[in-house]
């Protein structure tokens, strides 16, 4: 179909051209025709339940629901007939008679869809004179406050669970003037999504529960920002008041975010107000943290750092997060090529590194045609929990029957049909060597795997399927093996045609790639003059001076207890952070408070390589300062080059003449055939990063912190096996020891874990002190 | 949510239950299993002395693999399904015009008296219990009252106590 | 003839005779002078003086924290905090009218769904110190605890026209 047929319609005397089958709101939407509508929502089905969109047809003799109408030829559409008035008019009238008339205090109040549509097409009186029904108050989690007495069963919450969450919790129960809307037993909703029906809630039935009461839609102003937690970067919009972040609601953007954003990036800006917030410089004195001011500070580490770099340049290691901006990156591995180290690294939690990766890796494809694929290979990846929206997508290609494998340490509970092969850590290893095998090409570890029919299946898709994909997650990036499976995953890809894609787990891990936030390459991912080292060997053989953006040591690490030791034994570390954090306060000598996200200016490059770029929305709290302008004037104080930058668009625009010309590619010309590091024989610890302790910022989210996911992710997990093997049961305390160090922790038998594997969380208080992510480890009965 | 999917379908109910529902099943199209809901609830509450419990809805989604809030929401929607315990009689007693131009005030007012219960309340004994329900389509022997699957018309006081001394 | 009368006006000084006829009028007249402070002028029920917060008999607060009141300030002078309180309901945590800047318009009292702020009839007050222009919630709720019987009064009289 080369040009799509259009019939013509009339529209209050407009004649609109249509595709054949299009919904008649969607028509007028498009058009700019205003039908007021409640249930009808363009992401979710159909239910034609409000009756609010009713418009008068010709030739038809009864008023009919735009939203479920589907345009005809020379259809002739009145929306403000005496008719179609007539009808708005009493079904306004209908939906107030239960309404509670209580807007002074609902927090909807203000940006209503009801109070709009009756003010627009209500009558300005109720005849209604009986009394209104009332609905008992249910707790549905700490992220969702209901009024359901407001409820006017719209239905779009429960659509959306069933629909666009894959998980319906909410449901409309008893019929007529008794349908409510609830989860009918008392439990959360913990969807990763569910703030996402806060939005859609056309009343004040569902509001968010951190931001109950808390200040009026007139009063917030609205700045558009880039959510910093995961790779999709969703787009939002900051709603501030009195220079505070407020709440944060999605932007429309269809490639990216579509319109929804995860509870993560919704409810995250808590976090902005914990009680650790880092609002002074502070210098380590005698082994006691005291106030300093920007002067003292600023002098303090860029003499610490200059008397380390004239000893020895190679002494000085940068470690970065990969959440920080693309200009605070890029200053950063400026500022340690200027010193002249080249160790600078961003993959914290990364552990191996045999094969150095590609120089600008990405998804191998756009965030939008992930739901266009008709096979996908997930390696190492709890995408549900890690970027909730590129699982969104690829549930929308699973609804349409594409066939998703995963092959993980771990079992998931997913929102859409998948194949699941649970294996241990070599397991993985293996099983993916026999995918390749079968799939025919690889030479990785080709003699000593055996191939299964589960992994012939596997191939056998990936070949056949139209659009195939191969990603690599958060847990393969961790993985002891990661170069291995990365070469196992790029020779699937070439034998089956598959895009070969990594799933970025940080909101600028691209973005570091780019800025030249790793040893090996410079900004633009171009080939550096010097090699440094990277992450894991920077803490293995530590280094003198150490510079920090944005990281906690002791939760941002593939192995907190080496990071933590080799910082504690450098001379001269700075900090730059947001946080007060614990593992900071023991290593660091210098902190410079540095503003957390909606506080500075920046880009971010999503899994997809869009560069993304935001305003800072407010001023950062206390003295802190935009993190790019600290180092612009330590760069300064350092006698650097080439810091004169006026704003972060200079950096950019700096970094981005460097990047001209360079192209996302994952493919690698090495592949190592190494030695497989995870032991088989022996109980591995799987330090999955949960959902909730991702990032500094989302762990301080007080409301996050209260739900389901995160409350979950506090335990150990071993199946029963495991557990019998150890002694101990569902419900008892144990003791995970890892190098010497152990922390207590309540166990739960979970069939999930496989065989040989402790599931204890990394990134979450407690694990501080442990060992590697993926390393061995040994439970105790306490 | 994890509670359920540990639930094993051929552990469900009895076996007897199991064949009656599938039964059901089959009567609909290959993947249509959530059509049965309604018999299913049926059959399960038929068993369960007239009434269903939240595990019992449970234990009909997981073995129709459906989400039980969509389980709840059938349950509650119909009339006939109970969440409270019945009586071994529950008296469906027609409250609607013809019946109430007939007399079904008295008919419920000699019930309220001679059992000492109320709507939606069961004898002590377990024996009864009392519901109002709208029409039956019986309205040329009104007033009249279901009970199992019997329709008994043009009642009286005195016909009702014959009637319930019959019943067990 | 112009000049002969204009001659004998100001001969018999008949201009100030007129003007002294006046001031006599009045000089017997009821007097209009009140002996502020001992005498004080009656007050409409519409009277805007200062601002003060009600409760209901029970003893709760009124406000219930909708900020209409400060949306509807055309002077800025209204600052709001709000939060649950610890039953659940929606109360303010701070309520604050710059009485400098205030310019006694009665809107917060007309946008007000639930009477909560009303300004009384008190007219005589004054600040000593930097800082007591703004009335805190404290004080305004003190102010309203003192004078509700006559706040209660004037809105019954006002009831008809709203």
């Amino acid at each position: 179909m080369s040009e799509e047929k259009t019939i013509t319609i009339e529209v209050d005397g407009q004649t609109l051209e249509a595709k054949p089958g299009a919904l008649l709101i969607d028509v007028t939407d498009a058009a700019g025709i205003d039908i007021p509508r409640f249930c009808y929502h363009n992401k979710l089905s159909v239910a034609a339940s409000c009756r609010m969109c009713l418009v008068e047809v010709e030739k038809v003799p009864k008023p009919i629901p735009a939203c479920a109408t589907q345009v005809t030829d020379g259809m002739k559409v009145q929306t403000r007939s005496p008719v179609a008035l007539a009808a708005q008019k009493g079904t306004m009238e209908f939906l107030l008679i239960n309404h509670p008339l209580d807007c002074p205090i609902c927090d909807q109040g203000g940006e209503c869809e009801l109070q709009d549509v009756a003010m627009g097409y209500g009558s300005d009186v109720s005849r209604f004179v009986e009394g209104k029904r009332v609905v008992p108050q249910t707790d549905v989690g700490p992220l969702i406050a209901t009024d359901m007495t407001r409820c006017i069963h719209c239905t779009r919450c429960v659509r959306f669970g069933d629909e666009i969450a894959g998980m319906r919790e909410l449901g409309a129960t008893g019929r007529g003037e008794h349908m409510t809307i609830g989860t009918y037993i008392a439990h959360s909703v913990d969807s990763e999504l569910s703030g996402n029906v806060i939005d859609l809630c056309p009343v004040g039935a569902l509001t968010s529960k951190p931001f109950r009461y808390r200040a009026r839609a007139w009063e917030l102003t609205r700045r558009d920002g880039v959510a910093p937690h995961d790779s999709v970067g969703s787009n939002i919009q900051i709603h501030v008041r009195r220079n505070r972040v407020m709440r944060v609601h999605p932007r429309e953007n269809e490639a990216v975010n579509e319109v929804w954003i995860s509870d993560r990036d919704r409810f995250s800006y808590e976090g902005l107000y914990s009680d650790d917030r880092l609002t002074r410089p502070l210098i380590k004195k005698n082994g006691a943290w005291a106030e300093a001011s920007w002067e003292d500070a600023l002098e303090a580490a860029a003499r610490g750092l200059r008397s380390v770099a004239a000893a020895d340049a190679d002494q000085i290691g940068t470690l970065v997060s990969p959440t920080a901006t693309l200009e605070e990156l890029y200053l950063a591995q400026k500022i340690t090529r200027g010193l002249g180290s080249a160790n600078i690294d961003h993959r914290l939690r990364q552990s191996d590194f045999r094969s150095e990766g590609p120089a600008f890796p990405w998804l191998g494809q756009s965030i939008a045609e992930l739901e266009k694929v008709d096979a996908a290979l997930l390696i190492g990846s709890n995408v549900r929990k890690d970027q909730p929206l590129l699982a969104h997508r690829l549930r929308k290609a699973s609804l349409k029957g594409a066939e998703v494998h995963f092959v993980n340490p771990l079992g998931l509970d997913l929102h859409f049909d998948a194949n699941q092969v649970v294996s241990d850590l070599a397991g993985m290893v293996h099983n993916l060597a026999g995918i390749a095998k079968a799939a025919g090409g690889s030479k990785v570890l080709a003699g000593r795997v055996s191939v299964s029919d589960e992994h012939k299946a596997i191939a056998k898709k990936l070949k056949s399927a139209g659009s195939a994909t191969i990603l690599l997650g958060n847990l393969a990036q961790s993985h002891p093996d990661y170069s291995i499976l990365y070469g196992l995953a790029s020779s699937i890809a070439e034998s089956t045609g598959a895009a070969l894609g990594i799933l970025p787990a940080a909101a600028n891990t691209i973005g570091a790639a780019l800025a030249g936030a790793v040893p090996k390459y410079g900004a633009g991912a171009r080939p550096a003059e010097k090699t440094g080292l990277n992450a894991r060997t920077m803490l293995e053989s530590p280094r003198k001076g150490y510079l920090l953006l944005g990281l906690e040591p002791g939760l941002d690490c593939a192995n907190p207890a080496l990071a933590k030791q080799a910082l504690a034994g450098a001379e001269c570390v700075v900090a730059l952070t947001a946080y007060r954090s614990p593992s900071l306060e023991e290593t660091a000598d210098v902190m410079l408070p540095i503003g957390a996200f909606a506080e500075t200016s920046g880009t971010f490059v999503n899994a997809e390589g869009a560069w993304q770029g935001f305003g800072g929305a407010v001023a950062p709290l206390g003295e802190a300062r935009p993190g790019w302008k600290v180092l612009r004037v330590l760069g300064n104080l350092m006698d650097l080059k080439g810091f004169d930058y006026l704003s972060s668009e200079e950096v950019r625009d700096e970094l981005q003449q460097a990047c001209a010309g360079a192209r996302p590619e994952n493919d690698l010309d090495n592949t190592t055939d190494g030695e497989i590091q995870a032991s088989a024989g022996k109980l591995m610890r799987i330090g999955e990063v949960p959902i909730y302790a991702a990032d500094a910022l989302v762990r301080r989210a007080a409301a996050l912190q209260e739900t389901k996911d995160a409350r979950d992710a506090a335990v150990a997990r071993a199946n029963a096996t495991v557990a019998g093997k150890a002694g101990v049961g569902d419900g008892d305390t144990v003791a995970v020891v890892q190098g010497g160090q152990r922390a207590k922790l309540v166990l739960r038998v979970d069939a999930r874990v496989p065989d040989g594997c402790v599931w204890v969380a990394a990134g979450v208080p407690g694990s501080e002190s442990l060992g590697d992510q993926f390393g061995e480890i040994s439970l105790e009965k306490v | 949510m994890s509670a359920l999917e540990t639930l094993n379908k051929d552990e469900l109910f009895t076996p007897e239950i199991r064949a009656e529902i599938d039964r059901e099943i089959a009567k609909y199209p290959e993947g249509q299993k959530q059509s049965a809901v309604m018999a299913a609830l049926r059959i399960v509450q038929d068993d369960n002395g007239g009434w269903l419990t939240q595990e019992r809805m449970d234990e009909v989604a997981a073995y129709l693999d459906m989400p039980p809030i969509a389980v709840y929401e059938v349950a509650t929607f119909y009339s006939m399904y109970e969440h409270k315990p019945v009586g071994r009689n529950k008296l469906c007693i027609c409250t609607n015009v013809s019946c109430m131009i007939n007399g079904s005030d008295k008919i419920v007012e000699h019930l309220n008296n001679k059992l000492g219960i109320k709507w939606g309340e069961v004898t002590e004994d377990g024996r009864f219990s009392l519901k109002e329900v709208e029409c039956l389509g019986a309205c040329g022997g009104a007033p009249m009252m279901q009970v199992g699957r019997k329709y008994y018309e043009n009642l009286t006081p005195e016909t009702l106590d014959s009637i319930l001394d019959e019943l067990e | 003839m112009k000049v002969l009368t204009d001659y004998f006006r100001s001969l018999f000084l008949l201009e100030l005779l007129k003007g002294l006829q006046l001031t006599g009028r009045y000089l017997f007249a009821k007097k209009f002078t009140i002996q502020y402070p001992e005498e004080r002028a009656p007050l409409s029920p519409r009277f805007r003086g200062l601002h003060a917060q009600r409760r209901y008999e029970n003893g709760e607060e009124r406000c219930i924290a909708c900020k209409l009141c400060e949306a509807t300030c055309p002077a800025l002078a209204i600052t709001i905090e709000a939060e649950p309180r610890e039953d659940g309901s929606r109360r303010t945590t701070r309520y604050e009218i710059d009485l400098f800047k205030c310019i006694f318009c009665g809107y917060c009292e007309e946008s007000c769904p639930v009477d909560a702020i009303v300004e009384s009839h008190v007219y005589e007050y004054c600040f000593e110190n930097k800082g007591e222009n703004i009335m805190t919630k404290e004080k305004l709720l003190a102010n309203g605890d003192k004078h509700e019987a006559q706040i209660a009064k004037d809105l019954e009289a006002q009831a008809p026209y709203r």
